[in-house]
């Protein structure tokens, strides 16, 4: 039979980004309610910062002469929101990822290296982080027309350029991938680097 | 000169537990002989398991070598001790440890994405290796939604998946039953023979170590004795 060599043989260990993306999706679609529960809590951060931050450009707009500026109040609840979206987003990630730490063995038994389980989990993240900032970035922005509209009546969502709503899309979701991804590195590398036999002494 | 696949050197490992040392494995040399079928056996806590994972580089030593080839795999660097796990061992466990999630052909192609085996090549060769052990009209069902013999056996063609010339099975009919025990062990000696991987294979039941040409007993962590068959 033929012998492999160990050293400068043909055969290589490898998990290119386009596989990393493939299994990702694939793992996101199995594990359909995990992934809502992250997306949806990634999504009610999000919106909550979308609606202070669209109500702000909305009655901005609308009375033009009143400046732009953001009030420290809603600047502290941003950040607040955030902050507190984000240690959920921690624990969610490191239940998440706990409960497949014997398939993280597993596939360390097959060939994974550490940085090989790293890929596999942060495009996870970029994924739910994108779903979740656009989901969140909508409803935040319907709730701040709404509410507005409310007040101050309907034809005030005239005066919301389309502009800044895209641009502000573009921001949030760029916060949101951010901070799903952030949220996901120390779980994530927490796993990675178990050598094979402490991850599969797990019993889920 | 014997041609050892496998060597181990004073091989020794230790666990701390609670201020105490449980001296799981304490200084065993063994030699492995390349295309043989050997079995390791021994009562619980004997040290199968912890031999096991550490010939297959799955856990490290405290004192003493592993030799694979030759080749002391403590200086392997983490690139090659994961090109040994992906091409050069296949791995059964006896939970099977099958991804649970993924179908039975996801679970053998899983090894080749390592391998950078490509897509279409790798459904073919999982969708084959499923149907020699059997489990042709088994492609797409789950883990859960088969019997333990056929996990199992899903198992066996993922081990197989990137062609290793070693396969290490802990205790892989510890949750059969007789009869399917039997036809797996069937199934690796006839691995064995015809296409000359080398078997290690630990177990505590005696009824299905008559295959092997090689039987190490353990004990306490140490080899008790190691016996030679002149079978085959
Ligand atoms: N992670 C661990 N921490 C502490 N002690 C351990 C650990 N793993 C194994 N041991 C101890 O090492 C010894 C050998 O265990 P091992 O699992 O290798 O036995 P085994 O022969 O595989 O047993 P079994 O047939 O029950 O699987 C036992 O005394 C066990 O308690
Ligand atoms: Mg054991």
């Amino acid at each position: 039979m033929k012998r492999k060599s160990f050293r400068g043989g043909g055969e290589r260990v490898e998990f290119p980004f386009r596989e990393a993306f493939w299994m990702s999706v694939e793992q996101i679609r199995k594990r359909l309610k995990r992934s809502i529960i992250v997306v949806g809590s990634i999504a009610l951060g999000i919106s909550l910062l979308t609606h202070l931050e669209m109500t702000n450009v909305i009655l901005a707009t609308y009375m033009s002469s009143m400046g732009t500026t953001m009030e420290a109040y809603q600047f502290w609840l941003i950040i607040v929101s955030l902050f507190v979206c984000g240690i959920g987003l921690i624990n969610a990630n490191l239940i998440a990822i706990y409960e497949r730490y014997r398939e993280i063995g597993t596939m360390k038994c097959l060939g994974a290296m550490d940085q090989h389980v790293m890929k596999l989990f942060l495009i996870e993240s970029l994924i739910f982080g994108l779903v979740g900032g656009v989901l969140g970035f909508s409803f935040g922005t319907i709730t701040a027309m709404a509410s507005s509209s409310v007040q101050l009546g309907i034809n005030v969502l005239g005066f919301t350029p389309l502009e800044a709503i895209l641009r502000y899309l573009a921001i949030t979701t760029g916060l949101s991938v951010l901070l799903s991804v952030v949220s996901t590195v120390y779980p994530a590398w927490r796993a990675a680097r178990l050598n094979p036999v402490e991850a599969l002494r797990h019993n889920v | 000169m014997t041609d050892y696949i496998v060597e181990t050197q004073s091989l020794t490992r230790h666990y701390e537990v609670g201020g105490f040392t449980v001296k799981a494995l304490d200084d065993v040399n063994i030699q492995i002989v390349r295309g043989e079928y050997n079995s390791i056996v021994g009562p619980s806590g004997s040290g199968k398991t912890t031999l096991f994972n550490m010939i297959g580089g799955l856990d490290r030593p405290t004192k003493g070598q592993v030799f694979i080839d030759e080749i002391d795999i403590a200086k392997l660097d983490a690139y090659e001790l994961a090109w040994l796990r992906c091409h050069r061992v296949g791995y059964i466990f006896q939970t099977f440890n099958l991804i649970p999630v993924l179908t039975a052909q996801e679970n053998v192609a899983l090894p080749m994405i390592f391998a950078g085996i490509p897509r279409d090549k790798r459904e073919k060769r999982s969708v084959e290796m499923l149907e020699k052990m059997g489990l042709g009209e088994r492609l797409h069902h789950r883990p859960m939604e088969l019997s333990a013999g056929q996990q199992q056996r899903v198992a066996i063609a993922r081990a197989l998946a990137n062609d290793p010339d070693i396969i290490l099975a802990d205790e892989p009919t510890g949750n059969l039953d007789l009869n399917t025990g039997l036809e797996i062990i069937n199934i690796l000696r006839e691995l064995n023979q015809e296409r000359g991987v080398t078997v290690i294979a630990a177990t505590h039941d005696m009824k299905i170590i008559d295959v092997s040409d090689a039987i190490f007993w353990v004990r306490d962590g140490k080899i008790e004795r190691a016996e030679r068959r002149n079978s085959s």
